[in-house]
C-alpha cells in the first residue's frame, strides 16, 4: 500500500463514519475548527484508524500533536512504515 | 392536540403567495416578533413568584420546575404563532415517552426549540451548544433547568452528569446536528448522543421536525406563514449496536430512519 492508497483510506473513513464532505479533506484543513470535530470524534478516530490500518494510535503519544488532516495522514504513513520495517516482519 | 391530528392555519397556504399570503407575513411580523418580546419580559418578571409558588405546590426541585416553566413558556409561543402555523403532530404519543430515553431531533431553525412544546412530557433535560447560554434573557432559566452546555463540558463529565439524570428516570434530548441545517440537507450528525444511550442502555427517540426552516430560513429577516410537522419513530433500543463503532453504526441508522421521514413530510 502506497501512501496515496493510504491518505484515500483515511479519507473515506472521515466521508463514510464521520459524514464529513469530501470537498472539504484537504491537508490543511484543521480537525476542530474547519471539520468540526468535537472530542469524541478524535477517540473514534483512534478506533477507526486502528481497525483500518492495525497501528496502534491510542498510546502512540504523536497523536497529541495532530491538529490537521495532513497531521493524520504523515502519522498514519509513519506508523505504517514503522510497523513494516519491526523485526520479525 | 391528539396524536395525528392535524391543524392547518386556515388561509395560510404554503407555495400560494398572492396578496392574501403577503398580507399574511405583514400581520404575522407585526403580531409574532412584540408578542414573543412581551411573553419573555412577562416571563422573566413572574418567574421568581411563580417558581416559589410552584415549589410550595408540588415540592418539586428547582429543575423540574423551571423545566416545566420553559415548557409552558413554549406551549404559550405555540399559542402565539398558531395564527399564522400550522402545526402537525403525528405520533407523539405519551407511551413513547414512558422511561427514560435519548431522545434525537434535528434542527432546522431557532424555532424548534419552541416546537418542542408539542412534545407531550415537559421534564427532559436538553443538551445545546453554547451560544443559548449567552443569551442573558434565556441563560439563567436554562441552567436552572439543567440543561447541559456540551461545549463547556469534557466527555467524562456529560457522561457522569448524563447517568445522572437517567438513573432519576429523565430523558435527554440532543440535536445531533449540533447546528442548524443552512441548506436544507440534514447534514453531519454527531455521535455523542448515540455513545449515550448505548452507555446507559437507554433508547433513542428519533423525532423529526419539518417545516421550521420556512418559518425564518438563513438570510431571511422576516417570518412567513408555514406548516410544521412534528413526528416521533419507533423507540430504538441500542442493545443491536455494540462494540467500539457501535454507537457510530447507531447514528447511521438513525440518520437513516429520520432522512426518510423527512422525505415522506
Amino acid at each position: 500500500m502506497n501512501d496515496a492508497q493510504v491518505i484515500e483510506i483515511i479519507n473515506r473513513s472521515l466521508v463514510d463514519e464521520f459524514e464529513l464532505d469530501p470537498d472539504r479533506l484537504k491537508p490543511d484543513a484543521r480537525l476542530i475548527e474547519d471539520l468540526g470535530f468535537d472530542s469524541l470524534d478524535y477517540v473514534d478516530l483512534v478506533v477507526v484508524l486502528q481497525k483500518a490500518f492495525g497501528v496502534n494510535l491510542r498510546e502512540e503519544p504523536r497523536i497529541r500533536e495532530v491538529r490537521t488532516l495532513g497531521d493524520v495522514h504523515r502519522l498514519v504513513i509513519t506508523l505504517k512504515r514503522e510497523l513494516e520495517t519491526q523485526p520479525g516482519r | 392536540m391528539t396524536d395525528g391530528e392535524a391543524v392547518k392555519a386556515v388561509g395560510f397556504q404554503e407555495g400560494r403567495k398572492g396578496v392574501a399570503w403577503w398580507l399574511g407575513v405583514l400581520a404575522m411580523n407585526l403580531c409574532v416578533p412584540p408578542l414573543m418580546v412581551l411573553e419573555t419580559v412577562i416571563a422573566i418578571v413572574v418567574a421568581p413568584v411563580l417558581l416559589v409558588i410552584w415549589r410550595l405546590a408540588t415540592h418539586w426541585s428547582l429543575g423540574k420546575i423551571m423545566r416545566h416553566f420553559v415548557y409552558l413558556y413554549g406551549k404559550v409561543w405555540l399559542w402565539t404563532i398558531s395564527g399564522f402555523v400550522g402545526l402537525e403532530c403525528v405520533r407523539l404519543g405519551r407511551e413513547r415517552f414512558a422511561g427514560p430515553c435519548v431522545i434525537v431531533v434535528n434542527h432546522w431553525s431557532f424555532f424548534d426549540m419552541f416546537v418542542l412544546a408539542a412534545l407531550p412530557v415537559f421534564d427532559v433535560i436538553i443538551y445545546l451548544r453554547s451560544w443559548p447560554f449567552k443569551l442573558a434573557w434565556y441563560a439563567p432559566f436554562m441552567r436552572l433547568a439543567e440543561y447541559q452546555d456540551i461545549e463547556s463540558q469534557h466527555w467524562g463529565d456529560l457522561e457522569q452528569n448524563t447517568r445522572r439524570f437517567v438513573d432519576k428516570g429523565l430523558s435527554i434530548l440532543v440535536f445531533p446536528q449540533g447546528h442548524r441545517s443552512r441548506d436544507g440537507r440534514l447534514g453531519r450528525f454527531y455521535s455523542g448522543a448515540f455513545k449515550l444511550a448505548i452507555q446507559n442502555r437507554i433508547p433513542i427517540l428519533p423525532v423529526c421536525i419539518s417545516g421550521t426552516d420556512r418559518l425564518l430560513p438563513p438570510g431571511r429577516r422576516w417570518l412567513a406563514p408555514a406548516q410544521v410537522r412534528i413526528e416521533c419513530l419507533d423507540l430504538i433500543e441500542p442493545d443491536a449496536f455494540q462494540g467500539e463503532l457501535g454507537h457510530i453504526e447507531l447514528r447511521k441508522h438513525v440518520k437513516r430512519l429520520m432522512e426518510a421521514c423527512l422525505a415522506r413530510s
